[in-house]
């Protein structure tokens, strides 16, 4: 166990006063790559320290990999007592307080059951059923009542669910805001029960989980959120920034500490953010001051097309990593390599705006043959593939392991994302949606699709909500820890229509003199003729 | 019996390789060389798995048969043979490692297809098996002989041509420095090293840290002509398990043939773009850079061996099987007739040479000299002579481009062409 000082080792100033502030409320104001996750793990130590036991210490992330994260840090400073606090997510604090009550055997309904589920009752096609999932969703997380026009589909999904003994993601919220409201008793167990609340990317939090942490805070008061609202990105989902904005109307007495030194970014690649980001008019204003050097240009790489956007991320990561294989040396398309870095395919992360991006990136890296994973999204036809070439190798194990088909999940791994899917062994290039990026760090980060519509995104929604556009594109940016490339393509195949997109506003946001330009001609050589002049080995 | 395996190829569904890495092309070009065993290359790949699957029947020892109705009637009748496949694969792991970006490619060979379903399974999860025979990972080289062993504890994991200086265990540009430094704890587990075109076992035996380890030759060819172009002579029973076990134990391992060194393409240092071809001894002279271009050239074979070689050359560890040196016949024949290697006339003669004696690896090592003047000319008995002596002249490889092999002066070719006149 740390003693009580080296809990506060190697903490900044502002660090320090968040981990030692522990009664009443608590507004962190933590910009990316302030060390965020590290101080929230030191003062639930600290609490622990100060002899608040465990089970009295509530952590809420917004993600399953957060959770896992903080854990696993908690672990290695407290030990096994560090089990005993729970970590996680609003959703399985909700699953944990409906089992508590005694629900035990119901199922979980995740967004493929919902849709397949609601497919079956309203007889129509699976974008329809998509819709309504979607507006049903809507409707929980904002604890709204259902529009007459789709009363009675949600009347209906309901009592589907009910008949199928099945809870949907949403009601792992929205009932135990009823159980609580209605019953003194489990009130007063829960706000008994967690004397110190800590809720990360408080920015992020919506209407049904606002109401929820509410019914938690009792008489304590010790609540502290910890969040960033030029971080603010799932709107779309209901998020409301408005409640970080007001925390310190709706906790009054409450105190605000702002974590500014970023130990993540080069101060180029922070200076460019911030420029950014500027733009934005609802925000806590501050200012990230870099601990890390200046750093190289930022690079804006302008491309002819999608195809050659996927190309000239690989040639980049090739010439950085000095050559993948022979063949491609032999194409003189790749650098030496730098002996001074060292670099894995882990090392560079590729960010987009929209899943439909994925698709021309994903094929240009799997006929690349360099490593990657997509998180967030399972391509099915890739899933399908490869779920055909598993049956066919397990049929040469043995003849009747081909019969065996997917695992069977709990409903706790049901609630985990498909990235949780890939070998933890496996080093591989990172592709995901800026929505996914949320959280992590590459040494080289490439956000692709830098184009008026892409971002901001103009393709989905008629109304534009520029600040959260902007705000996503903050994130990407500040995402990356050494080298920063943009690219926008002169033109794009996006959802069956050819686009001759302009840059992206944001682009011209960032100030001349930080950014290096490339520019690759539309005329490459067809791989074919590259092949044929390479001969063989 | 006394037989020869080449245990590293690759299939049509690698990079720059050509169609006939087939099984009919390598089970045929097998017979032409010489090779009874031979590996069947990227087993890994989810489509070549099924070729072989569909192609192939277990011999139940652990090796495969091409089935009758895939054999084709184009070999030779002196170099028809039986020839057996051993599940061979290659992985190149890509990760970085104290510090410095490491590039590792390593053989596996697989005792049934089981095992080798288990192995690409487990890879399924880490990697794209599907895009390269030799698939790339981002996976410690030492994970994945761990992954091997759990999932297939009789095969074999044998670091590939592990001097070559972008992607082998001891290369310059990303290898390290001892196996320990890679392996680790593991380090028990790998009991040969594949020597590569451009080291030979001379230069591995400059490494005591190599005394206990089989150095093994196989040609990683990328299509069938280059079957063979080196390969191992092992004294067992045609099984997997005593293949295996001779490889781990030296017991049945005669040796290897072998390429000379200078002929390897990475056996100078240099720059292939300058076109400077470097000596270690000048490279240091010139402080590793590039007397044209100034960047840094890439070390090669014998520089490497040099700087992490404890002892001179000239030792040989007790127990270390031999070796004999070869060209490739069309070279040879290439440099009698003094035209292209893969012009039609040395395949005429070739294919001439093969119809009368045999496989190209009984007319490089063991026909007599008489018969192959019978058979060829006196010039190509000349040749294959001097190269039986080591009496040839290699302008040496470097930065990728192959030795410039000379077996002859021009003086001497027209006397030796003279005296057949005379005759």
């Amino acid at each position: 166990m740390h003693t009580a000082d080296h809990i506060l080792d190697g903490l900044n100033e502002a660090q320090k006063r968040t981990v030692t502030t522990t009664e009443g409320p608590l507004l962190v104001v933590a910009g990316p790559g302030t060390g965020k996750t590290l101080t929230i793990v030191r003062r639930i130590a600290h609490l622990v320290q100060q002899g608040v036991r465990p089970e009295n210490i509530l952590a809420m992330t917004f993600t399953n990999r957060a959770a896992r994260e903080m854990q696993e840090r908690a672990v290695s400073i407290l030990g096994d007592t560090a089990v005993k606090i729970f970590i996680g997510t609003f959703h399985l604090l909700g699953l944990r307080i409906l089992r508590d009550a005694g629900e035990e055997d119901f199922s979980i309904y995740d967004k493929d059951d919902q849709v397949e589920l609601l497919k079956s009752l309203m007889k129509g096609s699976a974008k329809k059923a998509e819709q309504m999932a979607e507006q049903i969703s809507r409707i929980k997380n904002f604890l709204d009542a259902a529009d007459p026009e789709i009363q009675e589909s949600y009347g209906a999904y309901q009592a589907a669910l009910k008949q199928r003994n099945a809870h949907d993601f949403d009601d792992l919220i929205r009932l135990p805001i009823e159980m609580l409201e209605n019953e003194d008793d489990a009130m007063a167990k829960y706000q008994e029960r967690f004397q110190h609340i800590i809720v990360d990317e408080y920015q992020d939090i919506n209407p049904a989980q606002y109401r929820l942490l509410k019914l938690l805070v009792g008489r304590s008061n010790n609540v502290c959120v910890v969040g960033d609202s030029d971080q603010a990105i799932y709107a779309f989902r209901g998020a409301d920034l408005q409640n970080f904005l007001n925390f310190e109307q709706d906790f009054p007495g409450a105190a605000r500490i702002t974590l500014t030194e970023n130990y993540r970014s080069t101060g180029v690649i922070l200076s460019a953010a911030d420029s950014v980001i500027k733009h934005n008019q609802k925000r806590i204003d501050k200012e990230l001051t870099p601990v890390r050097e200046k750093g190289a240009h930022l690079t804006v790489i302008s491309v002819p097309d999608e195809r050659t956007e996927g190309a000239a991320i690989i040639q980049e990561i090739e010439e950085r990593m000095g050559g993948t294989s022979h063949y491609r040396m032999a194409q003189g398309s790749t650098g030496k390599g730098d002996p001074a870095r060292s670099f894995g395919f882990s090392d560079f992360g590729v960010i987009y705006r929209t899943n439909a991006q994925a698709k021309a990136l994903e094929e240009e890296f799997s006929a690349s043959g360099i490593p990657y994973q997509v998180i967030g999204h399972k391509s099915s036809a890739q899933a399908k593939d490869t779920e055909e070439t598993l049956i066919y190798l397990r049929s040469l194990i043995s003849p009747n392991a081909a019969t065996v088909t997917a695992a069977v999940y709990t409903d706790e791994a049901k609630l985990l994302g498909p990235a949780d899917f890939f070998d933890p062994r496996a080093n591989a290039v990172t592709l995901m949606t800026l929505h996914m990026a949320k959280g992590l760090e590459f040494p080289v980060v490439f956000i692709t699709g830098c184009e008026d519509g892409l971002l901001p995104c103009r393709i989905m929604k008629h109304e534009v909500d520029l600040e959260e556009e902007r705000r996503l594109y903050y994130v990407g940016m500040t995402r990356a820890k050494d080298e920063l490339l943009l690219l926008h393509s002169r033109r794009r195949f996006l959802y069956g229509r050819k686009l001759s997109p302009a840059p992206s506003p944001f682009l011209a946001e960032i100030p001349g003199a930080l950014i290096k330009c490339m520019v690759v001609p539309a005329k490459v050589k067809k791989q074919k003729e590259i092949d044929r002049q390479l001969g063989l080995f | 019996m006394r037989f020869i395996a080449d245990l590293h190829v690759h299939s049509h569904y690698s990079r720059a390789t050509s169609k006939d890495m087939c099984p009919e092309g390598i089970w045929k070009w097998a017979q032409l060389k010489g090779v009874t065993v031979i590996g069947t290359g990227d087993f890994t790949h989810p489509q070549w798995l099924k070729e072989l699957d569909e192609k192939l029947e277990p011999q139940g020892n652990g090796l495969f048969s091409l089935k009758k109705e895939f054999q084709t009637n184009d070999v030779p009748g002196p170099c028809k043979a039986d020839v057996s496949f051993i599940l061979s694969a290659e992985i190149s792991c890509i990760y970085s490692k104290n510090g410095k970006t490491r590039k590792i490619h390593s053989i596996i060979l697989a005792p049934d297809l089981a095992s080798a379903a288990r192995i690409n399974i487990a890879l399924t999860k880490i990697g794209n098996l599907k895009a390269d025979g030799r698939p790339i990972l981002g996976l410690d080289a030492k994970e994945l002989l761990k992954i091997t062993l759990a999932e297939a504890p009789d095969s074999l994991f044998i670091p590939a041509h592990a001097w070559t200086p972008h992607f082998s265990v001891f290369g310059a540009a990303s290898g390290f420095d001892s196996l320990e430094e890679c392996f680790e704890e593991l380090t028990p587990h790998i009991y040969a090293i594949e020597t590569g075109l451009s080291s030979d076992p001379l230069m591995n035996w400059r490494l005591s840290a190599l005394d206990r380890i089989t150095l093994v030759s196989n040609s990683d060819a990328h299509s069938a002509p280059k079957i063979g172009r080196e390969a191992n002579i092992l004294d067992t029973e045609i099984s997997y398990p005593s293949i295996v076990n001779a490889v781990k134990t030296r017991k049945g391992f005669v040796g290897t043939i072998e390429f000379f060194p200078e002929e390897g393409k990475y056996h100078f240092d240099g720059h292939r773009d300058c076109g400077v071809s470097l000596a270690p001894k000048e490279t240091i002279h010139y402080d590793y850079l590039c007397p044209v271009c100034n960047r840094k050239v890439t070390v090669g074979v014998m520089h490497r061996v040099d700087k992490l070689a404890d002892r001179e050359e000239g030792v040989k560890p007790e127990g270390a099987p031999g070796f004999q040196s070869i060209i490739p016949l069309p070279e040879i024949i290439s440099e009698a007739l003094k035209v292209g290697p893969s012009s039609k006339k040395v395949n005429a003669a070739y294919f001439s040479l093969l119809e009368k004696l045999g496989n190209e690896f009984k007319i490089l090592l063991d026909i007599p000299l008489d018969d192959i003047e019978r058979a060829g000319t006196p010039l190509i008995r000349e040749a294959i002579s001097r190269m039986r002596k080591g009496n040839v002249h290699i302008a040496p490889g470097y930065d990728g481009e192959y030795g410039k092999v000379r077996i002859f002066e021009e003086v001497e070719r027209k006397e030796i062409k003279g005296q057949l006149k005379l005759l």
